[in-house]
């Protein structure tokens, strides 16, 4: 009675329920899966799944499995990792941008006796999910451009960043504390957008600032000043330990290859260093050092470092 | 005469359970210590005939105790008790000069087994 | 001292059934990967919810972090994480047997981390005679920031929890990637059940 039970169930489930052997054939499916795949003129019973469903990335498919009975433990696959394994259709004509129902899958291992002898796959429809989390965040986007990140390169926004300044400057003032600003400006940008295009541009935009922000601390205060220009503010630091920091982030930017659609792009910066000091009345004046020392830095040449007291000595 | 043993882990429960699975001849002289350094110093003070052995412990790890028992010259039969079962770690022990192996916890008769084969039943 | 404190005797108990499970885990997974996968000696804290934030700040400036929940009866319950700073991404899938274009990022880290959390977790349950199911993993972020942020909106359902801390190191690869194990307090309480009646047996 509880068999017969299960099979009514399992036919009744939103849940897509497939049945394979160690050799990935088919042993059963359920009603769901009948329903959705629509493959009512094939012979599914007994067959390689690959045969039924030839969309599935054999390889990554094999691999999975094989973890799951050697493991002996369950493994998952979900719709932001991937939109879909199998293509079935989805029952809701919600506007997505798939044809195709967005899944979580679930593989789990059958053991009989300590070895595993068949896997279970389950196939959860989660269009409507898929759905509004792609709306969310793109709301979310938008809401973040519109406050302190700029959205492309995940950088604080200039307005953002000037009001850090303007409060880490005062601190600074306050209490004596040392002060110092990085800015930075990509080198000869507007020939990699001649090149590349605006979205190879971009491309080395978002790498780059990723890069860079990945050597800062947790004070450090990364903000996008311009289109192709960045700055760094670094609390507590001095004019040695910002020229270490300035030089850190002129080599990993120049080592660092970007890679846009098959094709290899390189940047460099130019820097300029400037710290804090007793002349200075506003944080205006440490952006106008840092300024300064960064054209410096371009007119010798580019993919270099210069800081404020090289110009002034000058 | 009975047998001077000495079981060294860090895991008070584990020393126990090997205690609990020591038989009879083997139970009378048994001496503790919870890690490596310890153990080393009642190693090299006095006469052990048997010492039982974990290796994940502070530190000096069963590793570091393998090694200076060989360096010292201090031969005695080490039976390796550990969690840390792969392949590797069994050949660096074996290769340290450990007379067995055992997996965690330890089995009753996997350990008379050994104990046979050594000659301590 | 509250009463979800744990005796030093039921302290020891549970390091030793974590390292047992850490053995066999991390030998079933050195086959499954074909290396050499060596671990640390974990330790154990309890954490107040307002504190978690803290005691994670030195793992903020990981690379990724993915969250699992697992679940066993006898109300044996909490959520995985697997903190990274993974050095080489193409690295990662060749662990892991795949190609190095076959899988994003992002699912090399999820996939190791469901293989990290389930074989420990299946040893364990094992070694209490319990059996646990588990959530699908959630990469929570992959930027420092955001990990932070996504931590700082959850409102903790919980006040304490057992943090465990496990280290797993796959030497040929040199990568290094902590578990941290949450367990919430009405889910301690039933481990403590457990630890006394292994315990007990001695």
């Amino acid at each position: 009675m509880l068999d017969a039970l299960s099979i009514d169930i399992s036919n009744r489930l939103n849940t897509g329920i497939l049945i394979l052997d160690n050799n990935l054939n088919i042993i059963m499916w359920n009603r769901f899966l009948e329903v959705h795949a629509n493959k009512k003129d094939k012979k599914i019973i007994g067959e390689s799944i690959f045969t039924v469903f030839p969309e599935l990335p054999k390889k990554w498919f094999e691999r999975k499995v094989s973890s799951v009975i050697q493991l002996k433990t369950q493994s998952f696959c979900s719709w932001e990792q991937r939109h879909h394994l199998f293509e079935l259709s989805h029952s809701r004509p919600i506007t997505t941008d798939s044809n195709f129902m967005a899944q979580n899958c679930t593989f789990l291992p059958i053991e009989v006796e300590g070895e595993v002898e068949r896997i279970c796959v389950l196939i959860e429809d989660v269009t409507d999910v898929c759905h509004y989390q792609t709306q969310l965040n793109k709301a979310l986007q938008e809401l973040a451009l519109s406050n302190r990140i700029d959205g492309l390169t995940q950088a604080f926004n200039r307005k953002h960043w000037e009001e850090c300044l303007a409060s880490e400057f005062s601190r600074a003032c306050r209490h004596s504390y040392n002060l110092a600003l990085v800015m930075l400006d990509l080198d000869k940008f507007k020939v990699l957008n001649d090149t590349f295009g605006h979205q190879g541009g971009d491309k080395a935009l978002i790498d780059t600032a990723k890069v860079i922000n990945d050597l800062l601390r947790m004070g450090d205060v990364f903000g996008r000043y311009g289109g192709e220009e960045f700055a760094v503010i670094l609390p507590n630091t001095d004019l040695k330990g910002a020229e270490e920091v300035a030089e850190r982030i002129r080599q990993t930017v120049a080592e660092n290859t970007i890679e846009y659609q098959g094709q290899r792009i390189n940047v460099t910066v130019s820097i300029g260093v400037a710290v804090i000091n007793k002349q200075d009345l506003r944080y205006e004046d440490l952006i106008s050092h840092a300024d300064t020392a960064l054209y410096q830095a371009k007119a010798k040449g580019r993919n270099r470092v210069c800081s404020a007291k090289e110009v002034i000595a000058a | 005469m009975s047998t001077n043993v000495l079981i060294c882990d860090d895991s008070n429960l584990a020393r126990k359970q090997v205690f609990r699975s020591l038989p009879e001849s083997l139970s009378t002289n048994v001496q503790l210590a919870k890690d490596g350094a310890e153990a080393l110093e009642i190693l090299r003070s006095q006469k052990i005939d048997i010492l039982f052995l974990d290796l994940t412990m502070p530190i000096i790890d069963g590793l570091g105790v393998l090694q200076a028992l060989q360096d010292e010259g201090i031969t005695l039969p080490v039976f390796v008790i550990s969690a840390d079962v792969q392949p590797e770690m069994q050949t660096k022990v074996m290769d340290l000069g450990a007379k067995a192996f055992l997996r965690k916890p330890v089995q009753l008769d996997i350990l008379n087994e050994h104990l046979t084969t050594h000659g301590f039943l | 001292m509250n009463a979800f404190d744990l005796t030093e005797d039921q302290q020891d108990c549970l390091q030793e059934l974590i390292n047992v499970a850490m053995g066999q885990a991390s030998d079933q997974l050195a086959r499954y990967l074909d290396t050499f996968v060596y671990l640390k000696v974990p330790s154990i804290e309890q954490v107040k919810s307002e504190h978690f934030l803290d005691t994670l700040s030195q793992d903020l400036k990981a690379t990724a972090v993915v969250s699992q929940g697992f679940f066993g009866y006898e109300g044996i319950r909490g959520e995985a994480l697997l903190i990274y700073q993974p050095q080489d991404s193409n690295r990662l899938a060749d662990l892991l047997g795949y190609e190095a274009d076959e899988l994003t990022f992002d699912e090399q880290i999820i996939d190791l981390s469901s293989i990290l959390t389930t074989t420990f977790l299946n040893v364990f349950a094992s070694q209490i005679d319990n059996q646990m199911s588990y959530s699908a993993p959630r990469l929570l972020s992959t930027s420092l920031g955001a990990v932070s942020q996504h931590l700082q909106q959850q409102s903790f359902n919980w006040d304490l929890a057992l943090k465990v801390r496990i280290s797993y190191q796959v030497t040929d690869y040199s990568f290094n990637c902590d578990m941290v194990l949450l367990i919430p307090e009405e889910a301690i309480i039933n481990i403590k059940t457990v630890i006394d009646r292994i315990l007990e047996e001695f």
